[in-house]
């Protein structure tokens, strides 16, 4: 089911935000794991 | 904080930035398909994050075989981080799927053969790390998942090849194929680039996993 070329911005627009924030978040939680083990040594 | 981790941390803003330049390349200077429109962009970000979802789910079979074999804790250490950035990229797979889905099939999900193995595969790692968290004895909870990480190994070539095997919506390879990539060359450069930025984010990722799951056994384990 083909969609016109101006159809579906939205959809696209929302799974790079959510790949971001997935991708993002698990590299920023990893980060502050990194920062508090070397806080604690 | 180890050499290791802080590699792995430098690997993985790498990758970020990488990302990042892949984000403007994939949304300015691609061209839009005729037939899906915008939401064939999705594409960019959707296969690379199978591609390491699937390596990632190899690599925690991979070095499953070696533990068994081996017994080095180290390489169960290794298979419960690839499993754990494994869930990530299949997170980013299964949620890009239907955004991408809805616009071209109108529909988000369909139970097909590719769709229905993969969120198994993606089941069988969320089992994997309940598994890791609901046995105690460290020996025990590495064989234990050592064979649950080979069975989600063996999965992994048949969930890519569902599309021949059965009837199904999802497209067929047209990269990963026996014959030559059919993509005009703009969007097979973009797919190839993003190819490489979520590598080497799966790379940092992966290895600051790691890095990071050894100092805590090693704090643990002088405490």
């Amino acid at each position: 089911m083909p969609v016109d070329a101006n159809g579906g911005g939205g959809y696209m627009v929302a799974a790079y935000v959510v790949t971001a924030v997935i991708l993002g978040g698990y590299a920023l939680m990893l980060w502050r794991k990194a920062k508090r083990i070397a806080s604690s040594e | 904080m180890t050499t290791l981790a802080k590699r792995g941390l430098a690997i993985t803003a790498v990758g970020l930035l990488a990302l990042a330049a892949v984000y403007v390349l994939a949304l300015a200077y691609t061209p839009i398909e005729r037939a899906q429109g915008l939401p064939q962009k999705i594409f960019y970000i959707h296969v690379p994050a199978a591609w390491c979802a699937l390596l990632s789910f190899s690599l925690v079979g991979i070095a499953s075989i070696l533990y068994l074999w081996l017994r080095d804790p180290r390489l169960d250490l290794f298979a419960e981080s690839a499993a754990n950035v494994g869930l990530a990229f299949s997170l980013v797979m299964l949620t890009t799927g239907p955004l991408w889905g809805k616009p071209v099939w109108g529909t988000w999900w369909t139970w097909d053969a590719r769709l229905t193995f993969t969120l198994f595969l993606f089941f069988l790692f969320v089992g994997y790390r309940a598994l890791r968290s609901a046995v105690q004895d460290p020996g025990e909870r590495a064989r234990f998942s050592a064979v649950l990480g080979i069975f989600g190994l063996l999965l992994v070539p048949f969930v890519h090849l569902t599309v021949y095997l059965f009837r199904t919506l999802h497209p067929q390879p047209i990269v990963l194929k026996p014959s030559a990539p059919s993509l005009p060359g703009e969007m097979l450069r973009a797919l190839l680039a993003s190819l490489g930025a979520y590598t080497i984010l799966m790379a940092g990722l992966l290895m600051t996993r790691y890095a990071l799951a050894r100092d805590e056994r090693e704090e643990r384990d002088a405490g």
